[in-house]
């Protein structure tokens, strides 16, 4: 296997020109998407970093696809901004990996995700040309969007270079609640009403009675909802009053109460062991019937319900599970042939982009 | 009229009374709302479910028959105007809500559906649909897809795309494809083919079936009206607004003419003013008063010569009626305009809006300014009278200025009405000739024989005549209008 590490677009450029296959890398920070990649020329791209251009008046920042997601995050930090989709791994990863996997944290409940807020990149197709899509402004509707469709490619399509995004004022503080409930229906009801009131929450997940730390070693322990509501001092205390008391008083909740808001208590991979790390797209609706075919494994359910994550050390029996619920996964981490598990997916519209912008098949 | 052969296939898929051929009925459909181009279609098919739309399209790629599907004609850059002796496939019929699901938020319709239908819809359960084009009571969710619509409400919650989760589409060559899912990550694995999808202008294909996600009504809204004897005031308002750490739902500027226009049209009852800034919190109540307090503290010093809170959700109501009508009440003063719809970085307004004073000048023509302040989208409208020869030639002169304007200034040529007919040639301007290439290419991938809007947004093509004037029949008639 050779390794390249690429300066400069032009660099980049060279190197797919030579190339007869490529797989790109940031970090390595989700293994599973690099297993099956027989020989191609790995391209390295944590070397191309750097913040090119933020504009805290704008509400844009463009950067370098290399550069770490913690280098981005720390200098809108200063300005009191943040990336409201809430990068997945915002120690670990690139920002063009976070981009090319679409992985969200759970504060993507608040306002959206990866999609939502990228609004241009440029790009080095597999026929090396290196160019732009979208813009750099908050709004534009000029040309076929293929930013968006940049989200969620692999680099399958075309390496990414550099990449701006939209992003928005971050609030001061956060509290963060426990609700329990001694069923997932019940939970899963509670979240139904959550989404039909105009309470407006930075995030919540739902954690299955063996996973969260405060449950972990209870045997019978409960479905914890974990709530997070972000605002100003003299509001935000009254809020959760209110929250609370509507939770209470119109959920099956047995008990609520205060957790220490942390990273890690928002980082919904913390407690999930296991060789293979799994992101499951998920409706709400199918969590019971997806929960009862895998409630061995540790999981969890976050944005509202909408992405599940789920640990497993047998990746057959996960994918067998997907399947027939009909669902897809995207494998993180373990040892794979394809990440993708489950339900393939139509791809028909995105195999005319591929033979526009790849089509010797050189980007794997 | 179109060759018989053509015709009989037609016919075997529609009834006489759904395929309209004749001179008289083919006539509502000649233009959109960029009244400025027309084109007689060969003939206008009006399904009424997806078969016969996917019938149809395979029909036309058969036949290489271009086609453009259509909504209710509310495009303002010509992006639903017929391709000359080519099919229009009007979409009106296919207006079934199919579902709404409350507990997931989310509505399944189908293209013909009116964008306000869906928020009716769901208003019961606490929810709407929430990208609000100005004309949003008439125009389709099938247009809003093909164009990207956006609104007044865009910079905290985004436009159409961002509010699209799966879709069950045709594309130009017949193949029938499904992305996306349910849950509120849409197409959440694999590279976003709903984001591609949207905006693409009719030239992929022709969504069958969307599901949208739906979102809480707020619980309450604030929303303030402050009056500027300098536009250049208003601008800096929007800037203190935005350094606070504030996140409006919308912030909308009028400048002079566009308030004289508004009150001309709707009397709003708005300040007498050189501009006209309206700001609108929206979220939780206990948030929304505290942030509003904050925010009635910037307004203060941004020297607003009058400044008005709406006091309850009438005068709210009546604060947005001027804003939103402002576009058709601007035919009140002229007899003919048109409409831009570019960017510009939101801390470069104040230059933009200073250009475009002095190009008025240069062309000797009235334009009026409305825009969205919060995301940098102007809507300049040039005023001009089609009967004065050689008008519409110096207003669209002026367009082309301004939006040469906005690139220079690192903005776009559109930020929510797309390149259709009217912005075709400017796109070089924004694009190298290998990204125009690239994007032509992933079209004819897609569209072999080119005929899904034909003529639309690339460069060059046959162009249809440039010829009518006055406001379109539906706009006259207050049915539509232009943002």
């Amino acid at each position: 296997m050779t390794m390249y590490a690429p300066r400069s677009v032009t660099e980049l450029q060279a190197l797919v020109l030579d190339s007869e296959r490529i797989h790109v890398i940031g970090n390595g920070s989700k293994p599973a998407l690099h297993c099956a990649v027989n020989g191609a020329a790995i391209v390295d791209l944590s070397g191309m970093s750097g913040i090119i251009e933020y504009q805290p008046a704008e509400y844009t920042a463009t950067v370098r696809a290399g550069a770490p997601v913690r280098e981005l995050s720390a200098a809108l930090r200063e300005k009191g901004q943040y990336l409201p989709f809430d990068p997945l791994l915002p120690e670990a990863a690139t920002i063009g990996g976070t981009v090319a996997s679409n992985l969200s944290g759970s504060r993507r409940f608040r306002y959206g995700g990866v999609r939502d807020f990228i609004l241009g990149a440029q790009v080095v197709d597999g026929e090396g040309r290196a160019f732009g899509v979208g813009g750099k402004v908050v709004k534009n509707s000029a040309g076929f969007d293929l930013s968006k469709f940049l989200v969620g490619s692999m680099g399958k399509y075309a390496i990414m270079t550099e990449l701006t995004f939209k992003v928005f004022p971050d609030v001061p503080r956060f509290r963060s609640l426990g609700f329990h409930y001694e069923e997932l229906e019940e939970a899963l009801s509670a979240i139904y009403f959550i989404n039909q009131s105009a309470y407006e929450l930075d995030a919540l997940d739902l954690a299955p009675p063996s996973v969260h730390p405060i449950n972990r070693g209870k045997k019978n322990g409960n479905w914890m909802l974990l709530a997070r509501l972000a605002g100003f001092d003299d509001t935000l205390p009254r809020r959760v009053e209110r929250f609370t008391a509507a939770m209470t008083r119109d959920t099956a909740t047995i008990r609520v109460e205060e957790l220490h808001d942390s990273a890690a208590l928002w980082n919904p991979l913390a407690d999930l062991t296991g060789e293979f790390l799994v992101k499951v797209v998920i409706p709400p609706k199918q969590l019971p019937a997806f929960d009862a075919l895998i409630a061995h494994n540790r999981r969890r359910y976050s944005v509202g319900g909408n992405i599940a994550w789920a640990a497993t050390d047998d990746i057959a029996q996960l994918d067998t599970a997907l399947t027939s619920c009909g669902l897809t996964g995207l494998c993180l981490s373990g040892a794979v042939d394809s990440a993708l598990i489950g339900v393939p997916i139509d791809n028909a519209l995105a195999e005319r982009v591929k033979q526009v912008l790849d089509p010797l098949g050189k980007l794997v | 009229m179109m060759n018989r052969g053509i015709l009989q296939a037609l016919q075997k898929i529609y009834p006489a009374d759904r395929l309209l051929t004749r001179d008289v009925e083919l006539l509502p459909y000649e233009s959109d709302a960029l009244t400025a181009f027309n084109a007689k279609p060969g003939a206008v098919v009006l399904p009424v479910n997806e078969e016969e739309i996917i019938d149809t399209v395979r029909l036309c790629h058969q036949l290489a028959l271009p086609f453009v599907a259509r909504g209710s004609g509310t495009s303002l850059s010509g992006g639903s105007l017929p391709i000359p002796e080519g099919l229009t496939i009007g979409l009106n019929r296919l207006n079934r809500i199919k579902k709404i699901d409350p507990l997931q938020r989310i509505a399944v319709v189908e293209p013909g559906v009116i964008n306000l239908h869906i928020t009716e819809a769901a208003q019961p359960y606490g929810l709407y649909y929430a990208p609000d084009p100005s004309s949003q009571s008439i125009c389709t969710i099938g247009g809003n897809i093909a164009f990207n619509s956006g609104g007044a409400h865009c910079l905290k919650y985004g436009m159409t795309s961002n509010h699209v989760l799966a879709m069950k589409v045709v594309l130009a060559d017949g193949t029938v494809t499904r992305f996306g899912g349910e849950s509120v990550d849409g197409v959440g694995i694999g590279p976003d083919l709903v984001g591609l999808f949207v905006g693409s202008e009719g030239l992929f294909g022709i969504a069958l079936e969307i599901t949208v996600r739906l979102m809480p009504q707020p619980e309450l809204y604030q929303t303030v009206l402050a009056a500027y004897d300098d536009l250049g005031r208003a601008g800096d308002a929007v800037s203190m607004v935005v350094a606070s750490g504030l996140l409006p739902g919308a912030m909308e500027i009028m400048d002079r003419l566009a308030i004289k226009a508004a009150e001309a049209s709707v009397s709003a009852g708005y300040p007498d003013a050189e501009a006209l800034l309206i700001v609108e919190l929206e979220g939780e109540a206990l948030q929304v008063e505290a942030e509003f307090e904050q925010l009635l503290g910037i307004i203060e010093k941004s020297s607003a010569i009058e400044v008005r809170v709406a006091q309850n959700e009438e005068e709210r109501t009546r604060i947005w009626k001027g804003r939103k009508g402002a576009f058709s009440a601007v035919g009140r003063l002229s007899p003919d305009y048109i409409v831009q719809d570019g960017v510009v970085p939101r801390s470069r307004l104040g230059e933009a809006l200073v250009e475009i004073g002095a190009l008025k000048d240069k062309y000797q023509l009235d334009v009026a300014n409305v825009f969205h302040a919060g995301d940098g989208n102007l809507h300049p409208l040039i005023l001009y009278d089609g009967r004065e020869a050689g008008a519409l030639e110096r207003a669209e002169a002026l367009a082309g200025e301004i939006l040469a304007l906005c690139i220079s200034l690192g903005g776009s040529i559109t930020g929510e009405h797309g390149i259709g007919m009217e912005k075709r040639d400017y796109l070089p301007a924004m694009f190298s000739e290998e990204e125009i290439d690239i994007m032509e290419g992933l079209r004819r991938a897609i569209d072999p024989n080119e005929i899904a809007n034909r003529g639309k947004m690339f460069p060059g093509g046959e162009a249809p005549a440039l010829s009518q004037h006055g406001v379109h029949p539906l706009e006259r008639a207050g049915l539509i209008s232009r943002e």
